[in-house]
């Protein structure tokens, strides 16, 4: 699964902790998010959705 | 905020002196666990238990060291949690082999039970305090270490049951037990990025 957490994250001028930090999750797993070594439970998607505003769908997208 | 704050990826280099540094770590454990025990274990799982017993306490001193220089207010208390486990596994490891020559069997048991649920209580602890990858690591780590050891145990029972080769102790199975969770460990948090 591909997604666009760097690029939400680059245009916010977030860095990996602060978006950590809004999802209560570890520093280790946005980076693992971002370079696709790891796929969000739903619970998280929903989560991540919220933080930027934005539908899942506009985030995560099939490969 | 500011993107700049991200980790820094790692270069050849900085991989290369990780290598280096661990290996070194890695060398010094063996030594000092060679220099402690110069032929006064009584077998190669005793022998076996010291070297997971160094290598966990490196592994808890190096976590330790990270936690320190980068400590992250999430998951709250995840890496001290980590660190508090792998220390006390290691006592687990050390005390059957050291602790009866400072007292009775029975006291070392009941030592060994003790540690055995505190260890139980922090591994608990510390599966609650994770986030959900890291709760996904531990999976796969179970998962991996349990596909191995099964198939492993099955072949050398089969083997044991043709009089092919001879029995190995519980003691013995433990130590490689542990030997093959430390690579499945190793394995599922690489696969994750996390070193």
């Amino acid at each position: 699964m591909n997604n666009r957490l760097k690029v939400l994250r680059a245009e916010r001028d977030w860095s990996q902790a602060d978006l950590a930090h809004a999802l209560g999750v570890s520093r280790q797993t946005v980076n693992a998010l971002e370079t696709g070594r790891y796929d969000p439970s739903l619970p998280l998607a929903f989560k991540i959705a919220r933080v930027f505003g934005q539908p899942i769908e506009a985030i995560f997208t099939e490969d | 905020m500011n993107a700049s704050l991200d980790a820094p990826r790692p270069t050849f280099l900085r991989k290369a002196g990780m290598v280096v540094l661990l290996a070194g770590l890695g060398g010094a454990f063996g030594y000092g666990a060679a220099t402690l025990t110069d032929g006064s274990l009584a077998s190669w799982e005793d022998e076996l238990a010291v070297v997971m017993a160094a290598a966990m306490i490196g592994v808890g001193l190096i976590t330790a060291f990270i936690v320190a220089r980068r400590p992250a207010d999430i998951p709250r208390g995840c890496g001290i949690l980590q660190v508090v486990v792998m220390l006390l596994a290691a006592a687990m490891f050390l005390l059957p082999v050291f602790g009866p020559a400072l007292a009775s069997p029975d006291v070392v048991f009941g030592a060994v039970l003790l540690l055995v649920a505190v260890q139980s209580a922090a591994n608990l602890m510390l599966w609650r305090t994770a986030d959900e990858m890291l709760r996904r690591v531990m999976l796969e780590t179970s998962a991996l270490a349990f596909w191995a050891l099964q198939l492993g145990l099955f072949i050398y029972a089969a083997a044991e049951r043709l009089g092919l080769v001879g029995t190995v102790t519980a003691w013995g199975l433990m130590g490689i037990l542990m030997g093959v969770y430390f690579i499945a460990s190793a394995i599922a948090a690489a696969r994750r990025g996390l070193h």
